[in-house]
C-alpha cells in the first residue's frame, strides 16, 4: 500500500507526512494533490503563449482570404454581394471598389473603414451610372448617349433607362445567359418594367404609351416566343439595345423609311425586296383593336400619317366589328335552331 | 345530266332470305365524297395547329402546341394543311365549272326563292304552327352550310397565303392591308369552326335521326327512309321519272 503511495510521490510536489493522523488518513491526502495536479495542467494550455500565437495567425490568414472575397462588404451588403457572385465582372475578377471606389484593399474587419475611404463613391447617382461602365465599356456608352433614354436623363429625368435598368444593377450576368435581364428572350419582359407602368411613362412626358407590351403581345414575334421559339424578333432587334430612339427621330431604326433596313436584317428577312409600302408601318398600333378600341391618338399627327391612319386602320376596327356582330349573329342564331330543331323532336316523339 | 344523275339507284341487295334488299339513292358522287374527305382532314389540321396561337393566352394552347410537336412543327402543319386546302379550293372551283358538264344555271346549289319560304316554314315548324318543309335535293341548310363554306374558303384562303407570304403580298398591297388579313383571319376561322361544331355536326351527327352519324359522307347514298323523310321532294320526283321510263319501255315493247 505505502508503494502505491510512493508512486504518486515520485511526480507530485511534496507532501507534508507529518500532516497525516491529524487533517485525514494519508491517501486522501495524496488523492487531493492528485486532482490539484490535474487541473493544473489544463490552466497550463490556456496559458501557452504559442497556442494564442497560432490562433491569431489563423484568424489573420482567414482575414486576408476574406478581403479577397469582399467579405468585408458582406457584413454589412449580405444580399448585395450575393447578387454580384451571380455577375459575370465577379467571375473575371472585378470587385466592389471597381465600381464603387474607395480602396480595395481590406482588412475584413468588422467596420471596414479601409475600403470606404479615398475616392469612394457610396451609391452612384443614376447620371452617374453611364460614367462608371464607360471606364471599360466605351463603345456601348457611345451609342447610348445618342438614345432617348439619356436625353431624357439629361432633361432632368432621372428615371429613364440606364445601364443598370437592363443589365441588372449587381446581377449583371452575360448576355448570352437564359437568366440575363437583357438576354433577348427577357427583353420584353425587360422593358416592360417601366413600359407597362403608366405613372412613369406620363411622369416623363405626357402622350407616351403605356401599352408597348401589350401591343407587342399581338404580333406573331410574342407568339411564337411564349411558346419557346426563339428565333424571332424581341424589343431590341427592332429598336436598337443601345441606339433606342423615338420612331419620328430621322436617325432611329423605326423610322418609318429605316424600317426596310431594321426588318431585312440578315438573320431576320433577309432577301425580301421592301420598299416604301412597308415604312407605312407602324407594328404596335393596329393589334390594340382586338381589345375593341381606337387607342391611337390622331392628334397632333403629320398630314402623312393621318392620311395613313384614317385608312386601313380605321377599316381594321371596323372589320373587327363586322367579324364581332357576324360571328355572334350566325354562331348565336343557328345555335338557337339547333335547340328549337332538339325541342321539335322531343314533341313529336311525346306525341306518338 | 341533271336528269340521269338524280335517278342513280343502285342495284337493290337480296339476302338469303328471299326478300327485298334495302334500296339506296345515290347522292353524292365518289368525287364529292374525296373533296370533303380532304376538306375534314385539312380542316381539323387547322383547327388543332391555328387555334392555339387565336387564343395564345389560354391554359390549353401551349399544351396543344407540345402536343404538337412544338411551335416550329405546329406551324409546318398548318402551313402544310393549308396550303392542300388551297390546291382543294382550287380544284372544286376548277372542276364544277369547266370539268363538270351540267348548266350551272341548272345546278340545285343555287338558293332560291323556295329556300326563304322553306326556312319561315322550319321555323314555323319549331314552334308548333306548320308542318315541317319537304325539301328537294339540297335543304335550305345544306345550301347555307355549302355557301358558307364557300365563303370561308374564299377569305381564309386569301388571307391565309397573304401571311404565308406576307413581304410578296406587301409588294402588291400596302403593309397595313398585311395587317388586315390576320384579323380576318383569325375571325373567320373562328366562325367557320363554330359553325362546323355546332351546327353541321348537329345535323349530321348528334341529331337524334341520324346519331351517331349519318354514313352518306362514307358511302355516298342515302337510305330510301332518309330520302322520304329529309330530301322528300326528290323522292317523289325520282319516283315519277322512274315510273316514266318503265311506262316508256312498256310502250316500247
Amino acid at each position: 500500500m505505502i508503494k502505491k503511495k510512493r508512486k504518486y510521490i515520485k511526480h507530485q510536489v511534496k507532501v507534508d507526512l507529518s500532516l497525516e493522523g491529524k487533517t485525514g488518513k494519508a491517501e486522501d491526502i495524496y488523492e487531493r494533490y492528485y486532482r490539484m495536479t490535474q487541473l493544473k495542467k489544463c490552466y497550463s494550455l490556456i496559458r501557452n503563449k504559442y497556442l494564442w500565437i497560432l490562433v491569431i495567425m489563423l484568424s489573420v490568414f482567414t482575414g486576408v482570404i476574406a478581403a479577397q472575397q469582399d467579405i468585408s462588404c458582406y457584413h454589412c451588403h449580405t444580399k448585395v454581394v450575393t447578387e454580384f457572385r451571380n455577375n459575370v465582372h465577379y467571375d473575371k475578377g472585378f470587385n466592389c471598389a471597381d465600381c464603387h471606389g474607395g480602396t480595395d484593399v481590406s482588412n475584413a474587419s468588422v467596420v471596414s473603414y479601409s475600403v470606404m475611404s479615398g475616392n469612394f463613391i457610396g451609391r452612384p447617382n443614376r447620371e452617374n451610372i453611364t460614367d462608371i461602365c464607360s471606364k471599360c465599356h466605351e463603345a456601348e456608352t457611345k451609342d447610348y448617349k445618342t438614345s432617348i433614354h439619356w436625353d431624357a436623363i439629361k432633361q432632368g429625368h432621372p428615371d429613364a433607362a440606364t445601364c443598370t435598368d437592363c443589365h441588372g444593377v449587381h446581377e449583371i450576368r452575360a448576355i448570352k445567359d437564359p437568366n440575363s435581364s437583357s438576354n433577348h428572350q427577357n427583353s420584353p419582359a425587360t422593358c416592360a418594367k417601366c413600359h407597362s407602368n403608366k405613372e412613369m411613362m406620363s411622369a416623363w412626358y405626357y402622350g407616351i404609351k403605356a401599352d408597348r407590351f401589350d401591343t407587342y403581345k399581338e404580333s406573331f414575334h410574342w407568339r411564337a416566343l411564349d411558346k419557346g421559339y426563339a428565333l424571332v424578333a424581341t424589343c431590341a432587334d427592332c429598336h436598337e439595345n443601345h441606339k433606342t430612339k423615338s420612331h419620328t427621330d430621322p436617325t432611329s431604326s423605326t423610322f418609318p423609311e429605316n424600317l426596310p433596313n431594321t426588318c431585312g436584317k440578315a438573320n431576320c428577312h433577309a432577301g425580301v425586296n421592301f420598299d416604301a409600302k412597308v415604312a407605312t408601318g407602324l407594328v404596335h398600333d393596329k393589334e390594340s383593336l382586338h381589345t375593341g378600341e381606337l387607342v391611337f391618338n390622331k392628334t397632333g399627327l403629320s398630314p402623312q400619317m393621318k392620311e395613313y391612319f384614317f385608312g386601313p386602320f380605321d377599316l381594321a376596327y371596323w372589320i373587327a366589328i363586322f367579324f364581332k356582330i357576324l360571328t355572334t349573329g350566325v354562331i348565336g342564331f343557328f345555335t338557337g335552331m339547333v335547340i328549337l330543331d332538339f325541342f321539335s323532336r322531343l314533341k313529336i316523339k311525346r306525341r306518338f | 345530266m341533271s336528269r340521269q344523275r338524280s335517278i342513280e339507284i343502285l342495284e337493290p341487295k337480296i339476302t338469303g332470305d328471299n326478300k327485298m334488299g334495302e334500296i339506296f339513292f345515290k347522292r353524292f358522287t365518289f368525287n364529292q365524297l374525296f373533296q370533303h374527305w380532304v376538306m375534314i382532314g385539312t380542316f381539323m389540321l387547322l383547327v388543332i395547329s391555328g387555334m392555339p396561337l387565336k387564343f395564345p393566352d389560354a391554359s390549353w394552347s401551349p399544351v396543344i402546341i407540345n402536343l404538337l410537336g412544338g411551335f416550329a412543327m405546329r406551324t409546318t402543319i398548318h402551313h402544310a394543311a393549308g396550303i392542300a386546302m388551297v390546291g382543294l379550293g382550287i380544284y372544286h372551283i376548277v372542276f364544277h365549272i369547266f370539268v363538270d358538264k351540267e348548266s350551272i344555271l341548272e345546278r340545285k346549289v343555287w338558293p332560291t326563292i323556295k329556300d326563304a319560304k322553306d326556312f319561315w316554314q322550319t321555323i314555323m315548324f319549331y314552334f308548333g304552327k306548320a308542318e315541317e318543309p319537304k325539301y328537294g335535293r339540297y335543304s335550305w341548310k345544306e345550301k347555307f352550310d355549302y355557301w358558307g363554306a364557300f365563303w370561308g374558303m374564299v377569305m381564309l384562303c386569301v388571307t391565309g397565303l397573304i401571311m404565308l407570304f406576307p413581304f410578296k403580298a406587301m409588294e402588291l398591297i400596302p403593309y397595313a392591308y398585311v395587317h388586315l388579313a390576320t384579323i380576318v383571319h383569325t375571325d373567320e376561322a373562328l366562325l367557320a369552326t363554330l359553325f362546323i361544331f355546332i351546327v353541321h355536326w348537329w345535323n349530321v351527327h348528334y341529331c337524334p335521326e341520324v346519331f351517331p352519324m349519318s354514313k352518306a359522307w362514307l358511302t355516298g347514298n342515302l337510305s330510301e327512309e332518309q330520302m322520304k323523310h329529309e330530301h322528300a321532294l326528290e323522292y317523289e320526283e325520282i319516283m315519277r321519272q322512274m315510273n316514266e321510263t318503265g311506262e316508256n319501255k312498256s310502250s316500247g315493247r
